[in-house]
């Protein structure tokens, strides 16, 4: 079988649509943060597929930028929650409920 | 390649002046914090105020060189000028007001001065943008560093809960965000501007990848604007987060968020925007009626003017409505040549002004009343009685809270009244029925909390208030709000100029 470009971007869809599901269902606040990178990671699939399908290094670049902004990201987001844990001694979204109206 | 990129990044140096002081001012800005042992505590707000100012002198004393810079990956033009002036001010503004709140808290933040600076460079960078990519880095650039401003509060966990739902959140419309330029970059084959509108006109483009992108990419803009049903965030992070951000935040990042939402829609007209414009009507009507219901309903003035700044994404998104409304004409070029267009997309570059304005200034009052360590004042019943203890802030809330209300004299009815008149041009009868009748629903919140200040007796443990230095710059801020509330004219056709002005 060939593969085509239908075929990454299914993949990179599957992909994406696994990390939302698991954004939206999961409530361990490190899981969150997985999925979200998971979504990220899974754009770079469809720039890579674009880029090889047009013949340009545009989509190649982004995914370069890509991973250092989804790393940043990582980093910030355990910083805050190694804050958070300090406090409440867990990382279940439900419990963090002082802003709650 | 060094052949390549030297002499260019050196020819224009001069455009790109401001962009660079800031980034540059952010890196001194932290290296001095870092290693200066005998810095004073005020030191370092000092040296971002230079830089901000700097930034702006040189913004205005330079002779404009507009046209693409980097190869094309920026557009310098009055568009981007007008919004890099919002946005140094702003910045001018909530240096001033922080430096306030840090006194008044004990608690100092060094990190917060270099932050703020590479979060104005991100927005810089997002109002000059004519390429996906530096779309993608300015909104990151601004986000990332605003995380971290409203969740980095040492030992407030409330900070640190807002600011991790800002992230956790704000990553997940980012993946939207960027899932749409993929398939945008499929489309096109390219990420520039240029390479969109290109395909745009081609022979036949491939409007199914086209919508997608343009859907998702809208997702992810109408995240940071706070457009329902993305405002989810919104409450929770304006509350949690210390009032001098939350004022940065309801300012600085909505107008980043609009200003290159505009961008992005003149961009696709009149392929997707049409694709997407009864959903967007939609949106634009539940915005706006579903953030004065639930403003309504709030204790917490924080929260109430969160629950506000969505009903004003909601005025402002009538405005986007209107430019690309099918009235307004059926082409980038003539949208932004045609009257109707060119009065929605003025109005919207005069209201952001009005808005931040009178919302830095009720911010910087809001930050400077409460007893500190992270409470603000927050509860509106302990506004009792505010106007016998501090007179000056009471007047300066008063004019604040009417110019949201839209009241007469203040800028936001002017904002308000040359946004519907847009509206109304276009013949979109009922929508501007709906926004009016929204703006006298908030009347009624924005009124309670005066009511509060003038009428009330002092019960215990009621707020007041003494940082002068921002009690004087907020309301210089309202002084600001009558003066341009009184003359609008000439601003009004300066923001249709820049608009015009707008090129791809």
């Amino acid at each position: 079988m060939e593969i085509t470009l239908s075929h990454y971007l299914l993949l990179a869809g599957a992909v994406f649509t696994t990390g939302m599901v698991g954004f939206v269902i999961r409530r361990n606040a490190i899981v969150m943060l997985m999925c979200v990178e998971l979504m990220l990671s899974s754009t770079n699939i469809v720039f890579a597929a674009f880029s090889r399908f047009h013949g340009n290094a545009d989509g190649h670049v982004f995914v370069l930028m890509n991973f250092a902004v989804a790393a940043a990201e990582a980093a910030i987001g355990l910083a805050i929650l190694v804050e958070i844990f300090r406090r409440r001694r867990t990382v279940n979204v439900d419990d963090f409920k002082t802003l709650m109206e | 390649m060094n052949e390549f990129f030297i002499p260019a990044v050196g020819s224009q140096a001069g455009p790109l002046l401001p962009y660079l002081i800031v980034a540059a001012g952010g890196l001194l800005v932290m290296l001095v914090d870092s290693f200066v042992k005998t810095l004073k505590k005020d030191h370092l707000s000092y040296l971002t105020l230079f830089v901000l100012l700097g930034a702006i002198l040189v913004q205005i004393t330079r002779v404009p060189q507009d046209g693409p810079v980097l190869g094309g990956m920026m557009l310098i033009g009055a568009y981007a000028r007008f919004f890099n002036f919002l946005f140094l001010g702003v910045g001018v503004m909530t240096t001033i007001f922080a430096t306030g709140g840090f006194d008044r808290d004990g608690l100092y933040r060094p990190e917060f001065y270099p932050l703020l600076l590479f979060s104005i460079l991100g927005m810089m960078v997002l109002a000059a943008a004519n390429d996906l990519l530096t779309v993608f880095l300015g909104i990151e650039t601004m986000s990332l560093s605003v995380y971290v401003l409203a969740g980095g509060v040492h030992g407030n966990v409330r900070s640190s809960e807002a600011g991790f739902k800002y992230l956790v959140l704000g990553g997940f419309s980012s993946a939207f965000l960027l899932m749409g330029m993929a398939l945008l970059y499929g489309f096109a084959g390219g990420t520039g501007f240029a390479d969109l509108t290109a395909a745009l006109r081609g022979d036949s483009p491939d409007i199914t990848l086209l919508t997608l992108g343009s859907g998702l990419v809208l997702v992810g803009m109408g995240f940071k604007v706070a457009m329902v049903p993305f405002h989810m965030w919104t409450p929770d992070v304006y509350e949690g987060a210390p009032s001098y951000i939350t004022g940065f935040m309801a300012t600085a990042v909505k107008a980043a968020g609009f200003a290159i939402l505009v961008r992005f829609v003149l961009l696709l007209q009149p392929q997707t925007a049409f694709a997407w414009y009864p959903v967007l009507t939609a949106l634009t009507v539940i915005t706006m009626t579903l953030g004065n219901l639930v403003a309504l309903a709030q204790s917490n003035i924080k929260r109430m003017l969160a629950w506000s700044s969505i009903a004003h994404a909601g005025y402002l998104l009538l405005g986007v409505v209107t430019m690309i409304s099918p009235a307004a004409g059926d082409s980038e070029m003539m949208l932004r040549s045609s009257e109707i267009g060119g009065s929605a997309g003025s109005a919207i570059l005069f209201y952001l002004i009005a808005y931040t304005l009178m919302n830095l200034a009720a911010f910087g009052i809001i930050n400077i009343l409460g007893k500190g360590r992270g409470e603000d004042g927050e509860e509106i019943h302990r506004y009792a009685g505010l106007y016998h203890r501090n007179p000056v802030a009471a007047a300066t809330l008063t004019v604040a809270l009417l110019s949201l209300a839209g009241i007469p004299p203040m800028v936001g009815f002017m904002g308000k009244f040359y946004l519907f008149s847009a509206v109304v041009r276009a013949g979109l009868i009922p929508l501007a029925i709906i926004g009016v009748v929204n703006s006298l629903i908030s009347v009624y919140y924005y009124l309670r909390v005066m009511v509060m200040m003038y009428m009330k007796d002092e019960e215990e443990d009621t707020y007041s208030g003494t940082e002068w230095v921002s009690v004087v710059t907020s309301g210089m801020l309202a002084l600001l709000v009558i003066y341009l509330g009184i003359q609008p004219n000439a601003f009004q056709r300066a923001a249709e100029v820049i608009f015009r002005q707008i090129t791809f």
